[in-house]
């Protein structure tokens, strides 16, 4: 059976990360352009070649997007990542996350009526501990990156990766001169940690541009 | 800015496009025209910030187009040189001319 490449549609994954990248006000003439050569190249080459086109423009136009953000709203995007890597600083450093673990595992808890633990009470406390304050820290990443994103607007993604990459930075640091004073280095915590706090970063800038992607591109009159 | 400004190379590029396409410069006429021209694959990301840099110099301007099927019901945003863009030009095609003024590059640096 013969297919019309004509109404073939390109890669959906890599035209939900180009629309990630892509400012309101450019997102329709960039998608459209890819769009259309896309659709002429299917018709000339074959759709496999045509995906593998689109896939290549995709990923060198999010780079020059990025590269873009920087240069078009260098405080924006400077001022959101200082402010979000200053909350992840004193949130983290506040210990916030275990203390909120702290307190909802303590809550309706009286210490002087059971002041000890048995020997599996104590295993269970500490394993809700640390999975609560692991909960704590990746909501309190995805929280941070949302402010981020909400700060630099229009340029939501560039901002929240930077900040992951430089806590990336700070994170492996971290790892490497806590892994050369702990015996129990093996432990998957500190290398879990910051690659989670990472991911949610970033997806608390997805979520806030897919909002206000989706609220730009909403009629005005509903 | 001064306003004295030379363009840069591709920046060159991108607006000597413009002026080839006239009033069917967009993003895929322009990209293609580059490509055929210098042999160079260029990304339409790469287009569009340039685009946006010499829009935000007062060098281009842009309109939208009409909706069209093949393009999935989205605008096509058609790019046209000012006033100022032309002078840019100029002003960096006598520079050029006056810095190989007098140099056989052929002979010399080949």
């Amino acid at each position: 059976m013969m297919t019309k490449p004509s109404l073939v549609q390109p890669p959906p994954f890599a035209i939900w990360l180009v629309d990630l990248f892509t400012p309101d006000e450019e997102g329709e003439a960039i998608q459209g352009d890819l769009l259309e050569e896309y659709s002429e190249l299917a018709l000339k080459s074959g759709v496999a070649s045509a995906r593998r086109w689109y896939w290549r423009q995709s990923v060198k136009t999010i780079a020059h997007l990025i590269g873009t953000g920087f240069r078009v709203a260098p405080w924006s995007v400077a001022g959101a990542v200082v402010g979000g890597f200053l909350l992840l600083w004193l949130g983290f450093g506040l210990g916030l996350p275990e203390r909120a673990t702290l307190a909802v595992l303590d809550f309706r808890r009286q210490p002087h009526v059971h002041p000890y633990y048995t020997w599996p009470q104590a295993q269970v406390r500490v394993f809700w501990l640390v999975c609560g304050a692991l909960i704590g820290r990746l909501l309190m990443s995805l929280f941070i990156g949302f402010i981020v994103a909400a700060g630099a607007k229009g340029r939501e993604m560039v901002a929240t990766i930077t900040l992951t990459l430089i806590q990336g930075v700070f994170g492996a640091v971290e790892f490497l001169v806590w892994s050369a004073s702990h015996r129990y280095a093996f432990l998957l915590m500190p290398v879990i940690t910051p690659f989670g706090v990472s991911i949610m970063i970033v997806m608390g800038g997805g979520i806030v541009r897919k909002s206000r992607s989706a609220a730009a591109r909403r009629p005005s009159g509903t | 800015m001064s306003g004295r400004e030379y363009l840069g190379e591709f920046e060159h590029i991108v607006i000597l496009a413009l002026l080839r396409l006239a009033d069917r410069a967009y993003g895929v006429t322009v990209r293609q025209e580059i490509e055929a021209r210098t042999g160079r694959e260029v990304s339409i990301g790469a287009i569009y910030a340039t685009l946006e840099r010499l829009q935000a110099k007062g060098y281009v301007k842009s309109q939208f187009g009409d909706p069209t099927p093949e393009r999935g019901g989205r605008s096509k945003r058609f790019f046209h040189v000012t006033a100022k863009g032309i002078s840019a030009v100029n002003r960096t095609h006598r520079a050029l001319r006056s810095m190989t003024a007098g140099l056989d590059l052929v002979r010399s640096y080949s």
